[in-house]
């Protein structure tokens, strides 16, 4: 048995600097968890790194409602809940047709539509505002979808066109010769091969969604529609020097992308990503 | 390539490989048309009308209040900008600073840490896990994190000098217009470095294992071996990881918003920002589109011929 092995000294010492480096990665998330735990008072007199005095958990509740956690939580779970299954519906049957299906100029299409995700919403965005202005659709959680729906549709698709486009042709003939049509294909041939890479793209784009901010600062000015990247920067500018409850909330608002990280960690770090990036 | 998969094609032999012919070959696109209808008008509706209207928003005088009139002006948005806009100047300089750097600073980074984590060490997801965690907060809960974190009496950064014995180095952060922009730069780093890396990660994955052994029974060091081997098969990668870091830098806009909102004294402005000010902060709809469209013209620049390359090479 080769239970002893020779001590790989370059290996320990790699170890010993990336759980520094890690260490460092990770102290303003430590920081933040001491700040939101401690009197504003209490701040101001410690150093950053003490204990808190008294532990000021009611920072917490007092953030919640001052910044109307529940109100924008809601508006944003909505939003993510509806935009992101549809969306990714949406650019699957798009992406379909143009790695599977046949027709004219499918490449310029594809071109097209690839195109728009190097554009910068700021780039569209006042004829945006015009637009749903003249719809009636400002400053609702629904009339946001819609635009949401249109910019997750250029990466969407050029990813889920590379996927259908890795998979074998003879899916498609065997099918053909049972006497599928495109919808069966799609719906009971290629869908069903496609749940990693729909699954992986589902966690993106829910994160996605939960934090956007650009469109949403122009589209959604109502107090009532505001989700919560929103409701942080409001919360920063109004309590600014309430660091305890500041930094609570952004805890508070951080936490539901956080959970989705964890629970799907292995899409992030293990290189189920990795179709993303065919060579 | 694209002339030939466009050609329309059932007498024509095109291609070598076999693609399926849809049943009713009289009208294809007919067949395809349902999978791409709602993608098409969303896109059409709400991505490429808007920008097709800031060209034409570009040409005029508005406020942007429907009930005002939209006066031609021409060409004079953009004369006003590259003459008269000093903010734009800055802007412009800005974000080209802002992607040189993201080109150089996150991606070195983000490759050395894909390099150590890629080998068997103790905790190696969890390592990963931490490097990575920012990368999926609100770029608006990085900027109101960082910009505690330099709070000039309170914060992090003073703090931990001034324990240090390093007093002198302390800085108002945010708040010295020499200095502002790279304090947001390395909240920038901060959150992106961990996708970078983890792109990495994906393609070290792809490395011929039996090369790199190979490599190393021939007695080659292990620079030798990341020269030749590695990084070639890295290629790919690199490509991937610097387009999308151009076109995200191109896109920063939440984190300057929220840590400087371009200050101070306009000393941190991007073009994204500017032109977003402009339009809604300033009522200037022709000036703030004809920086979009400066904005846009810079993006299709720089990411298109990387476009066309990728499609012709999966023509292959």
């Amino acid at each position: 048995m080769n239970a002893v092995r020779r001590a790989n000294y370059p290996l320990i010492g790699l170890w010993i600097a990336l759980v520094v480096c890690a260490l460092i990665w990770l102290a303003p998330f430590a920081f933040m968890v001491l700040t939101s735990l401690k009197s504003t008072a209490d701040i101001g007199r410690s150093s950053v790194w003490a204990l808190p005095e008294v532990w000021r958990w009611d920072n917490y509740t007092a953030a919640a409602e001052r910044g109307e956690l529940w109100t924008v939580a809601k508006n944003s779970a909505y939003i993510a809940l509806i935009k992101v299954p549809l969306g990714l519906m949406i650019s699957a049957a798009a992406a379909f047709a143009i790695a599977r299906l046949r027709f004219k100029r499918q490449r310029i299409l594809l071109i097209v539509i690839t195109l728009g995700a190097m554009v910068p919403v700021q780039v569209a965005i006042a004829p945006m505002f015009t637009t749903l202005s003249s719809m009636g659709l400002l400053n609702s959680t629904n009339g946001i979808i819609l635009p949401y729906l249109a910019f997750g549709i250029p990466s969407q698709v050029f990813f889920l066109y590379g996927f259908f486009r890795s998979l074998p042709r003879e899916l498609d003939e065997a099918a053909r010769i049972d006497g599928s049509g495109n919808w069966r294909l799609f719906v009971r041939v290629i869908l069903p091969l496609a749940k990693p890479a729909l699954a992986a793209l589902f966690i993106l784009d829910f994160v996605a969604t939960w934090n956007e901010y650009g469109m949403a600062l122009v589209l959604l000015q109502d107090q009532d529609a505001r989700t919560v990247p929103l409701a942080l920067q409001a919360f920063q500018s109004q309590f600014a020097s309430n660091y305890g409850q500041l930094n609570a909330f952004i805890i508070m608002s951080i936490l539901p992308v956080l959970i989705v990280y964890l629970m799907f960690q292995r899409f992030f770090t293990q290189g189920a990503l990795a179709g993303a990036i065919k060579g | 390539m694209a002339t030939v998969s466009t050609a329309p094609t059932t007498s024509r032999p095109t291609h070598p490989s076999h693609r399926p012919r849809t049943p009713r070959r009289g009208l294809p696109v007919l067949g395809a048309l349902p999978f791409l209808a709602p993608a098409l008008a969303l896109y059409g509706i709400f991505l490429l009308f808007p920008i097709v209207s800031a060209i034409y928003l570009s040409f005029v005088r508005w406020n942007g209040f429907p009930t005002v009139p939209q006066i031609w002006a021409g060409l004079a948005n953009y004369q006003d900008i590259f003459t008269n806009d000093t903010v734009f100047h800055t802007a412009l300089r800005n974000s080209v600073i802002w992607v040189v750097l993201s080109l150089v600073v996150p991606t070195v980074l983000a490759l050395l840490l894909a390099l150590a984590l890629n080998n068997r060490l103790l905790g190696r997801n969890l390592l990963r896990s931490a490097f990575y965690i920012p990368a999926v907060l609100a770029s608006i809960a990085v900027a109101t994190m960082w910009t505690w974190i330099y709070n000039p009496n309170s914060g992090l950064v003073n703090s931990t000098l001034t324990s240090l014995g390093l007093s002198s180095w302390i800085q108002d952060w945010l708040g010295d217009p020499q200095i502002a922009l790279y304090s947001v730069f390395v909240a920038f780093v901060w959150q992106t470095t961990g996708f970078s890396m983890v792109l990495f990660l994906a393609g070290l994955q792809t490395v011929p294992a039996d090369l790199v052994e190979a490599a190393k029974l021939d007695g080659a060091s292990a620079w030798q071996t990341f020269r030749n081997v590695t990084l070639p098969a890295l290629r790919p990668t690199f490509t991937v990881v610097l387009v999308l870091t151009v076109i995200s830098s191109l896109k920063v806009f939440d984190l300057i918003v929220g840590m400087t909102n371009g200050g101070p004294a306009q000393s941190s402005q991007v073009l994204a920002l500017w032109s977003y000010s402009q339009s809604f902060i300033n009522h200037n709809f022709g000036g703030g589109n004809a920086l979009a469209v400066v904005l846009l013209v810079i993006t299709l620049a720089l990411v298109l011929p990387y476009l066309m390359w990728t499609l012709k090479e999966d023509e292959r």
